[in-house]
């Protein structure tokens, strides 16, 4: 019985230690695993394996602009982007990752399709986001969305898309760039500034639903 | 008979000072940094509220059960070792109804350090991965002088081999573990090896606190030996089989620590089933499932075993959303009980020594357990818990025994427990229990036989709990 149980210890070992495959690693120090397996295999568990996160807890990356995705990970890295999401889940994960895994990362996610989320939106508050998303409000100082992310708000370069992302995410980070230094040396620290939490969360509203 | 006002109130200040102290002495120690943490947190890096819903332990958020079903092997290999401990009072309402108050209510109303843990595991390949408990208890054995002996054994434990395979059209966990504790291995924590969080320290005041109500379970409880094998299709279908036998020969690290007479003796291989349907949408996910298990236990005698069938019912409810965290929970337990012939209808006497009914030759007992949670910002929590036990009347667990004793030779179990609890860093917890009883071994009042009621069972629990 004692020598049969080794056995299938032994067995269980030496299977387990021949298993071992890159393209289903989950090592986030190991520079040879393919940015397509941490994409699978550790960002889809709050992401989604196609960057359509379910929980609004987590930014969408379906259809990111790979500039910002690659900036974004490099300051989680490097620490200078500090919210305290992103320092609560994101440095430790980003700690040890080269920056062609990087690269990788954001090439596989600008590439998915992002999805809308099913969710009903008060007409109002979706008119008065469009608004502010298209022409700002001018007697606050509040400059227009587009002229920025884009009239489809898909975003260019290291300015992300932002159509379809979860309202509550929006919300959050236009709050950490109005009341925080945790995301610096962007333009986003004056535009939001004049910001009313009404206003922020029209836009957010109308984000996520960005209606044809 | 009621606490004594006065003196418990000056008692709790300078309890809750003594706590306070601890935990400002304890946020002083702390390095700023949240990266130098038990060893999950290590591994990956990140806060332990990745893992664990509003910063509670152990409940696990959606991503803490995908790193628990990958078999812990998210991140790169670290220092294997973490460490817990907790510190408790318990104080229970009624201690005059009693004849010898010192025994059966040891340590009521004192501090004391109640037990400390240290943690093996963690990533070891990319798809083995560990998580091992050990566990010291202080007060384990009572001494002939009143005085403890602390005591060391195996507590939880957990070895895994975990592939994922994912890609844009499915994703399928497959996993096998060798563990102790039948559910040990579970996601969720409404399974009967995680619903019940804070240790149950050994003195006797705590007799009555929380941990110690019924919750639903398996009969043969852990420190015995089993694989299991895993499956998780599309984040929705989990299913798990397995078997247990003793935790001897070979697998006797499985019960180290236990004396090879003390150890839960099983006959054969026990099976273990377990079944689970999960959603996720938006920032909610809901879990409902089944668990079984048929166990065969040579508990009530030696050579002959006592046969268990259990069967669970659980459900689970998450909201998580920074600031708010919510989670509701419910398990129901079935379990029947066969008797060996020793025990099986066998003569029985009341406690005038009066001819009753039989023994039975079976029994049923059923335990039911719901509990709504709400933390904010993963520090500020509270919770409410109701629990319920039933079952069959039974001449056999009639017992004269004052405070423990049974005079209704009946498991009935009835009341609820209220919880605040203050998490100001994520290695540091400071909670209250209060856990109050309307229904205690079958009755309300005189419960067992020598005029104590359930409500004298009240206890008052607080605990600081840290893990670094």
């Amino acid at each position: 019985m004692r020598s049969s149980h080794l056995v299938l210890t032994l067995a269980v070992g030496i299977v387990g230690a021949g298993c071992s495959n890159i393209d289903r690693s989950r090592d986030l120090a190991d520079p040879k695993v393919p940015a397509l397996s941490l994409a699978q295999q550790v960002c889809s568990n709050c992401h989604g394996v196609d960057g359509n996160s379910v929980s609004p807890a987590f930014p969408r990356l379906a259809g990111q602009q790979a500039d910002y995705i690659t900036a974004q990970l490099t300051n989680f890295r490097s620490h200078q982007r500090s919210d305290p999401a992103g320092e609560f889940y994101m440095w430790g994960l980003s700690r040890h990752l080269t920056d062609e895994q990087i690269a990788g990362l954001a090439e596989y996610y600008s590439k998915q399709v992002p999805r809308r989320d099913a969710v009903a939106a008060d007409p109002k508050l979706l008119a008065t986001g469009k608004d502010i998303f298209e022409k700002g409000v001018p007697d606050q100082n509040v400059l227009a969305c587009m002229t920025c992310h884009g009239p489809k708000a898909r975003g260019i370069g290291t300015f992300p898309a932002l159509s379809y992302q979860h309202a509550d995410y929006i919300v959050k980070q236009l709050n950490v760039f109005q009341n925080t230094q945790g995301r610096p040396g962007t333009p986003m620290e004056f535009v939001t500034h004049p910001l009313s939490g009404d206003n922020k969360e029209a836009i957010a509203a109308y984000l996520q639903a960005f209606p044809d | 008979m009621s606490l004594a006002i006065g003196s418990s109130i000056s008692f709790r200040a300078k309890l809750l000072l003594r706590l306070a102290a601890l935990a400002i002495v304890g946020l002083m120690l702390a390095p700023k940094a949240a990266h130098s943490l038990p060893l999950f947190a290590r591994q990956t890096g990140q806060n332990c509220l990745a893992c664990h819903a509003g910063g509670q332990f152990p409940e696990l958020t959606p991503y803490g059960r995908m790193f628990k079903m990958t078999g812990y092997t998210i991140g790169e290999r670290t220092v294997p070792v973490s460490a817990m401990a907790v510190a408790s009072y318990s104080k229970v309402a009624n201690t005059s109804k009693s004849d010898d108050p010192s025994a059966d209510f040891s340590k009521n109303g004192s501090l004391i350090f109640a037990t400390a843990s240290v943690f093996l595991g963690g990533k070891i390949t990319d798809n083995i991965g560990a998580f091992a408990q050990i566990t010291y208890d202080p007060y384990s054995v009572q001494n002939s002088d009143g005085s403890y002996s602390g005591h060391t054994n195996a507590d939880n434990i957990d070895i895994r081999y975990a592939d994922r395979f994912v890609d844009d059209k499915s994703d399928f966990i497959f996993g096998v573990s060798v563990n102790n504790n039948p559910s040990v291995t579970d996601p969720w924590n409404t399974a009967a090896a995680w619903m019940q969080y804070v240790p149950v320290p050994s003195p006797s005041s705590s007799r009555f606190i929380d941990g110690a109500t019924p919750y639903p379970g398996l009969a043969p409880g852990g420190n015995i030996a089993g694989a299991t094998a895993y499956g998780f299709w599309n984040r929705t279908v989990y299913a798990e089989l397995g078997a247990y036998g003793t935790a001897d020969n070979a697998f006797r690290f499985m019960s180290a620590g236990i004396d090879s007479a003390s150890i839960t003796k099983l006959k054969g291989l026990n099976p273990y089933a377990r079944l689970a349907v999960s959603r996720e949408w938006g920032a909610n996910n809901l879990m409902a499932g089944v668990t079984g298990m048929v166990s065969q236990v040579y508990d009530l005698d030696a050579a002959d075993p006592t046969h268990y069938r259990d069967l669970l019912v659980d459900a689970q409810y998450q909201y998580l959303l920074d600031p708010h965290t919510v989670t509701a929970q419910m398990a129901y337990g079935w379990r029947r009980v066969s008797y060996p012939g020793s025990v099986a209808n066998q003569p029985a006497v009341d406690f005038a020594g009066n001819p009753v009914a039989n023994t039975n030759s079976s029994d049923t007992i059923n335990v039911f357990r719901a509990k709504l949670t709400y933390v904010y910002r993963a520090q500020y929590g509270g919770s409410v818990n109701f629990f319920n036990q039933g079952g069959s009347t039974n001449t056999y667990y009639l017992d004269p025994t004052r405070v423990s004793g049974n005079a209704a030779g009946n498991p009935g179990q009835r009341g609820a427990t209220l919880e605040v609890f203050w998490t100001p860093i994520q290695y540091l917890r400071v909670g209250a229990q209060y856990t109050a009883y309307n229904r205690y071994n079958g009755a309300s009042t005189n419960y067992d036989g020598s005029g104590r009621n359930a409500s004298d069972n009240n206890s008052l629990f607080l605990y600081l709990w840290g893990a670094y």
